[in-house]
This record gives structure tokens, sequence and C-alpha cells, in this order.
């Protein structure tokens, strides 16, 4: 096991964001985590990441407790992640977006440019290694994001709609890619609202519907559970 | 014992007139997210626009409140676009970008005021000036008293403005919700300007006042905007009745360091308040802060 | 991002070798000039150091400043110790105090951030007329050592280390690239694993250490010190303006700012007599540079609305054919 939440919970004012949510990871495997907008998916991102607190429960990563410790720290120690909305360092190259993520493991301008190259040749993106980020395109700036994630050499990858806005050519393009970093030693949590793209990808399912856990299963038993298709799917996807 | 009433009195006195200050300040970041480095300077031109009045055309200088209200808010709405411009950038930080156009201009009001007056501080008086009131144990400036009376006055018009009319409806929405606001079809913009020169000519006119209680001199707008940024550090930036209390505070704290720690101290006092607020709760002592 | 500029050796080699011999025909007068406009330079640089590459506007800055020429003068004059160890004194006690106020301050949002430095200049301000070693209102004298070459060449000796700890630091080492990451996204930057509060707190402190000194020498040099010459706000208001004019977040632009600047401070003294009016420009500049060319006169290069080097090479090859 990977990552275990245990019983998190997080408010926000008066709204209770994430209510008591436990989830386990297993090592290898490629954890799909969806449910209506608000569910708090991103929240339990935030909160694995250290960006946010939770207010009560543990977060535990390869088996030590991480809760609480800041962002950088998380992320030195194998968690990486990309956001919903592209966060790309404006006035710099794709190649130095990069390099600010190898600067984990690499201890020289040389070392981390040499990794920044490779892991952008890894997701095809090498030939526009020079250009200003702010010139760039969605589907690219997507694909800078899962760079500059993978630059800090996680053990578990947390991706946040990485899909949403793409063409559904961009789309197969992106499930590619993410298949063929699976083959390493990556876990992946993935949040996504394109079904297919989930069912085709995911060994597990979690549904998260008002901070809660509803459902967690293997693709096929989710589409059919009847609680899951209350909450979000509707009756297209039952099989 | 009276002392103590003496000081306290006056603090409030004080406080009261500052809230005019605060309060525009405050709508000008809860509205538009813009902090007006130049908000002294702009009490510093109206009191110096009052002092010209007097010596060109003689009268008390309150009969020029409002003249200098609507001229200053002319003032403001003209400037409102240069800012706005400023803001709007898209490759640049936007709040930092108005931040910096302020800050010029404050140096820009100050350094136009230094040429034409020089160091030289100078005053202006009122039929009020010099006389005072008793009020049950304590002597109370006839002059503050106004003061006081323009601040809660101002105050009050204002707060009926914002929360009885449409504008102010208009206004508050904005302030919580831009984007919102404009898909409702708010002019976001005019509003904005709506609110600069509201702001603009308040802090004009609470200089004639100021001016005509302490002395005017080119460099006096730091102090200002120092107890600006008090004042609104305190509240909560954009949250506007806060400021009321926060500027009551401020008052107290001037008067009471000032006359029981010594005068030189006040500011540093302040100061220190200030950076300790910051610090623990930035969001404003009620945390209602943007 | 002037790269281009950066990677041309020569002329930053060129200059320092100009400005080296620069004394032997220049006259007295002169010779302070350049010294003053060494000055700003190197306080410029250190500005940009927090506000252009790190993207946080610390309007309290001339503090740092002010604080080295106390600590220098207070060293030398109440304690009788030798100007060297007063000018490192002073730059590491100017870094020290950057730390403790960094710590709580760095924390804060733009604006936040910016009133808070702003009233820590002007509180520094107030301690020093208050307090009596610093002679209070009234200033204090220094030593009086009347060596003009001298103070050139150390002026030019800190402006020279300022300018090259920027370039090797910011523009070259992961330092730079990191700091540049937080100025444009904070939280992405902390999430791919850079120490946020680390890295602004050692900018920050790198950004005073070079006012402490320069505050350092700037007291003995003119000998006299007082807190409205050396901690008043229109020091922090003159290194922002040439940072920004000559474009924050880069190498040569506050250098070029400073240049220009003081050239159109010094102009306007000349045709309207020492003045104040200067400030006006100033406050007109500030305002001007943020509405028409945000990223200053090096981003007028950058973008090539302006570029020597275009120029140049259009006018060759025109002579080629």
């Amino acid at each position: 096991m990977i990552l275990e939440a245990i019983d998190l919970t997080k408010s926000f004012g008066g709204v209770m964001a994430i209510n008591h949510l436990s989830l386990q990871v297993e090592k290898g495997m490629i954890l799909g985590l969806i449910g209506p907008n608000g569910s708090g998916k991103t929240t339990f991102f935030n909160l694995v990441t250290g960006l946010y607190r939770p207010d009560g429960g543990k977060v535990i990563f390869h088996g030590k407790e991480i809760t609480g410790l800041r962002p950088h720290r998380i992320c030195g120690l194998g968690i990486g992640r990309t956001f919903q909305v592209p966060a790309p360092f404006g006035k710099m190259t794709v190649l130095e977006n990069v390099m600010v993520g190898t600067f984990v493991h690499a201890s020289t301008m040389k070392a981390a440019r040499k990794l920044a190259l490779e892991i952008l040749e890894k997701v095809r993106l090498d030939d526009k290694a020079d250009q200003l980020v702010l010139n760039v395109t969605l589907e690219d700036r997507k694909r800078l994001e899962l760079a500059r994630a993978l630059a800090t050499k996680p053990s578990l990858l947390l991706l946040d709609e990485v899909m949403s806005g793409l063409t559904p050519a961009e789309v197969k393009a992106s499930i590619e890619l993410i298949r063929e970093l699976r083959t390493e030693e990556l876990t992946l949590i993935v949040v996504e609202h394109i079904m297919d793209v989930i069912l085709s990808l995911c060994d597990r399912i979690a549904v998260l519907d008002y901070g809660q856990k509803i459902a967690e299963d293997i693709p096929d038993r989710i589409v059919n559970n009847p609680e899951v298709i209350k909450a979000y799917l509707g009756e297209r996807y039952r099989a | 014992m009276e002392l103590f009433l003496q000081t306290l009195i006056d603090g409030l006195l004080i406080g009261g007139l500052i809230i005019v200050v605060g309060i525009g300040f405050s709508l000008c970041f809860g509205v538009m997210h813009i902090v007006d480095f130049a908000v002294g300077e702009w009490v510093m031109v109206g009191a110096y626009t009052g002092f010209i009045f007097v010596k060109y055309f003689g009268h008390d200088p309150m009969t020029y409140l409002p003249i200098i209200f609507l001229i200053f808010c002319a003032l403001g709405w003209l400037i409102y676009p240069l800012i706005y411009r400023a803001v709007s950038g898209k490759r640049h930080n936007p709040v930092l970008m108005g931040l910096v156009f302020t800050f010029g201009l404050s140096i820009l009001a100050k350094g136009g005021a230094l040429s034409v007056w020089g160091y030289h501080i100078q005053s202006i008086s009122t039929w009020l000036s010099g006389k005072s009131l008793d009020v049950v144990v304590a002597t109370v400036p006839a002059l503050r008293f106004a003061g006081f009376v323009f601040g809660i006055l101002v105050t009050l018009f204002f707060m009926l403005f914002l929360y009885k009319t449409k504008f102010g409806v208009i206004i508050r929405a904005t302030a919580q919700d831009r984007d919102t606001a404009s898909l409702l079809g708010v002019d976001v913009r005019r509003v904005g300007g709506l609110v600069y020169s509201l702001y603009a000519g308040m802090t004009g006119m609470s200089g004639i006042l100021i001016g005509a209680l302490f002395s005017i001199h080119a460099a006096m707008g730091a102090k200002y905007s120092t107890l600006a940024f008090f004042v609104v550090v305190l509240a909560g930036m954009g949250y506007v009745p806060g400021v009321i209390i926060a500027a009551l505070v401020l008052g107290l704290l001037q008067s009471f360091v000032g006359v029981y720690i010594g005068g030189r101290y006040t500011l540093v006092a302040l100061f220190m308040v200030m950076y300790g607020v910051l610090l623990i709760t930035p969001k404003g002592i009620l945390r209602r802060g943007i | 991002m002037a790269e281009k500029l950066n990677r041309r050796l020569g002329l930053p080699i060129a200059l320092l070798i100009v400005c080296l011999i620069l004394p032997f025909f220049l006259s007295p007068l002169w010779i302070r000039i350049t010294t003053e406009v060494l000055m700003w330079a190197a306080l410029a640089q250190s500005w940009n150091i927090i506000g252009g590459y790190t993207g946080y506007l610390s309007f309290g800055h001339g503090a740092f400043f002010g604080l080295g020429a106390y600590v220098t003068g207070i060293l030398m004059v109440h304690l009788g110790w030798p100007f060297g160890i007063g000018l490192l004194a002073s730059g590491i006690l100017a870094a020290l105090l950057a730390l403790v106020i960094g710590y709580p301050t760095l924390r804060l949002r733009g604006a936040y951030f910016a009133i808070a430095t702003w009233a820590f200049g002007e509180m520094i301000r107030q301690i020093a007329i208050i307090l009596e070693i610093t002679g209070g209102a009234f200033g204090m004298q220094l030593p009086s050592y009347l060596n003009l070459p001298f103070f050139y060449y150390l002026m030019l000796g800190i402006t020279a280390l300022t300018y090259l700890t920027t370039h090797i630091l910011l523009e070259r080492a992961r330092f730079g690239l990191k700091l540049l990451a937080i100025r444009e996204q904070e939280e992405a930057a902390e999430m791919v694993g850079v120490d946020t509060v680390s890295i602004k707190m050692e900018a920050f402190a790198l950004s005073a250490f070079f006012p402490g000194v320069i505050g350092g020498i700037n007291a003995y040099w003119v000998t006299y010190i007082h807190p409205d010459s050396v901690l008043g706000a229109q020091l922090t208001d003159f290194m922002v303006v040439m940072a920004f004019l000559g474009g924050i977040g880069s190498l040569w632009g506050p250098f070029l700012g400073a240049v220009l600047v003081q050239l159109v401070q010094r102009v306007l003294w000349l045709v309207w007599g020492e003045g104040t009016f200067y400030l006006v420009i100033i406050g007109g500049a500030i305002c001007a540079v943020v509405l028409f060319i945000p990223n200053g006169l090096i981003g007028l290069m950058e973008a090539r609305i302006f570029s020597p080097r275009e120029a140049l090479g259009q006018w060759r090859k025109a002579i080629k054919w």
C-alpha cells in the first residue's frame, strides 16, 4: 500500500468538503477518482499534497505519516500532481519549467537540463523546449504540467482532469501517454469526468459524493452500482 | 481620571474623522482590488486645495467642503481610467501594477506640492478653531468635535448610499464577485470609476478638516497613508463596516500613546500594532478581510 | 531574460575596464557623479532581486541602506571600529534584519507585503529619530576621510559584486529559476518541490545585504547622516523607479534605469536648479512605465520594438548587397 488516507475531514467555513474519507491505494495501480463537481476530488488532492491541512485524519505515504508537512517536502518524498487549470511558469521556456521540477533531484543546472530534456522527450514536447510557455497551446500546457510533475521523480502521481478541454484526438493521445507512464514504478490517481477515459485506464475506481466515498470497486461493478448511478453516472454506462 | 477621559474623547474624535479616509480606501480595495498608495496624498492635496481657496477667496474653509468634494470626485473620475489600464495588462500582476502606479502618483503629488510650497508648513483656520466646548468632565476643542461630526455624517451618508440605494447594491455586488456581477450586466469598469471618484471626493474633503486641525505640509501624506493602512489592515481589507471600529481604535491608540508615553512614540506604536495584526491575523481582527 | 545581452561577456568586461580607468580622465565633480550613479545602479539591482526576480515588492527597502549607514556610523564613532569591519557588520546586520522581518512578512500576499515593508521602512526611520545613539533627528557625524578615488573604487567594487552575484545566482543558477517560478506561480512552485519559504528568505536577505554595505560606504563618504538623508522614502522611490524603468527581473535593467534617472535628475537640476521638481518627473515616470512599458526599457528591446542587435544586423545585411 503506497498511500493511505485515514478518516480525513476538511471544512471551509460551514461547508464540509471532505467528510471522513478513507482511501487506500496499492502500489502500481491506476486508481480513478470520480464524482460530481464539488464532491471533494481536488480538495482530496490538496490534502494529500499538503496544500491544505486536514481538520482531522491522517495521510500515510510509504508507511510514513505526511499529514501537515509542507507541499515541497511531500513532493520531495515522491508525490507529484498536476492542476486542473495548468499553472505553468509564464515567463519561462517549456524546458525551464520542467527544470524547476528536476531541482529536487538534480544538483547542477547541467544535470537538470539533461533530465528535463529526457522528460520532454517522453511526453513528446521536446520540439517545443525553447518556446516561451505563454505561446503554447492548451494541450501542450497540459503535457507540460505532466512533464513538470514527472520531473520530480514521483512514485505517486495525482492527475487532476488532465483531459479536460482537449479534443477527442488529443484525449486519445493523452491516454496513450499515461499508459506508457504506468509501466514504470509509478502509481497513479486520476480524476476525470470523461467516463470512457476512466473506464479504459483504471484498475479501480473510487466515487466521491459530498466529500464522502460512496463506492470503490473495479470499473465493471462501479458502473452498475445504483448509488453511483444515482449520484453521478446516470444510466448510460450500465453494462 | 480626568486625563483619561480627555484622552479617550480626543482619541474617539480623531478616529471619527479618520473613518472617512478609511472607508474610501477600503472600498477601493474591495471593489477594484487596488491598494491606493496615494491615499495620504489625496488628503494632502485636499488640504492644500482648501488652503488655496481660503487664500484667494477668503471665507471659512468649511464652506468649501462641497466644492472640494465635487472637484475631487472629478479628479478621481479622470484618473481612474489610467489606474484601470495599469491593472488590466494581461501578462502582469494586476494588483502589484496598481500598487506601483499609485505609488508613482503619490511621488508625483508630493513632488508637485514640494515644488510649489516647499517645506513650509501652512495652516488654515476656521471659525471653530480655538473654540472649545465643555462636555461633562472634559473640554472638547470645537474643531475636533466638528471633525468627528463630519466623519460620522459622511459615514452615515455613505452607508446609506451603500446599503439603501441601487448603486450601492451594485457596488457591493461587484465587491463580492466581479465576474458574476459583470455577467449580470454590471459595467464593472464604470462601477470602479464611481467608487474611485467617491473615494477621492471623500478623502479630499477630509483633507480640509485635517488641514484645519493639524498642519498642512507637502510630506504629510505619509502620515495619513499610515493611518489609512492601519485602519484597513485592522478592519480587514475590503471590509467596510470594520473600518468604523478600526478607525476609533486607531484614534484611541494614538491618543493614549501620545499622552501617556510620548508624542514621538505614537507612529512607532501604530506601526508595531499594524505589523502585529498583519502577521497574526492578516485578514483583519474580525477576519472578514479579503 | 535578456539572455542575448547576458551571454555577451564582452560588454560587461569592457564596461568594467572603462569604469576602472575613468577616474584618471574625470574631474572630481564627475568622479563624484559617477560614484553616485554606480551606487544607485547597485541599489536598484538589490531591489530588483526581491522585487523584480521574486515578485515581492519591498516598498521599505531604503531601510536597509539607512541601517547600514547607521551601523557603520555607530561602530566607527561610538566603538572606534575600523571602517572595513563596520561595512561587513552593516551588510550582515542588514541581511539579518531582512531575515527577521522576512520570516513573517514574506508569508503575505502582494499588496500586504508591500504595505508591511512600507510600514517597516517608516518605522525604522521613526526609531532612528527617537533613539539617542543615532543622534536622533539631528543625525550623526562620521570621521572625515577625504579620498575621492578611494570611495569611487569601493563603490565600483560593491556594484560589480552586486551585478556579478545577481548574474551568477539569479541568471545562471538554480536559485534564480526557483525565484522566477515563485514569482510566476508560487503555489505550483511549492508543489514541484521548491521550498518557497527558504528561497524567499534567502532572496530577501541577499537583497538587503548589498544596500547595507552600500549604506555604510555612503555614510563614510558623505560623513554626515540623518534620518531623512539615509532613511527617507525617496531612497526606496528611486530604487523602484530605476528598476522599473530599466526593466524589472532583468540583469541590466536596473543599471540602465539608474543611469537614466540620474541623468534626468542632474539635467533637471542644471536647468531648474536644485529642487524637488525631479520628484514629479520620477513619479510621472513610474506611472508612465506601468502604463506603457511595464517590462521596462529592456523589455522594449527584447520585444524587438527596439533592438540594437537587430538594427545592426539589418544594417549589415543591407551593406552586403
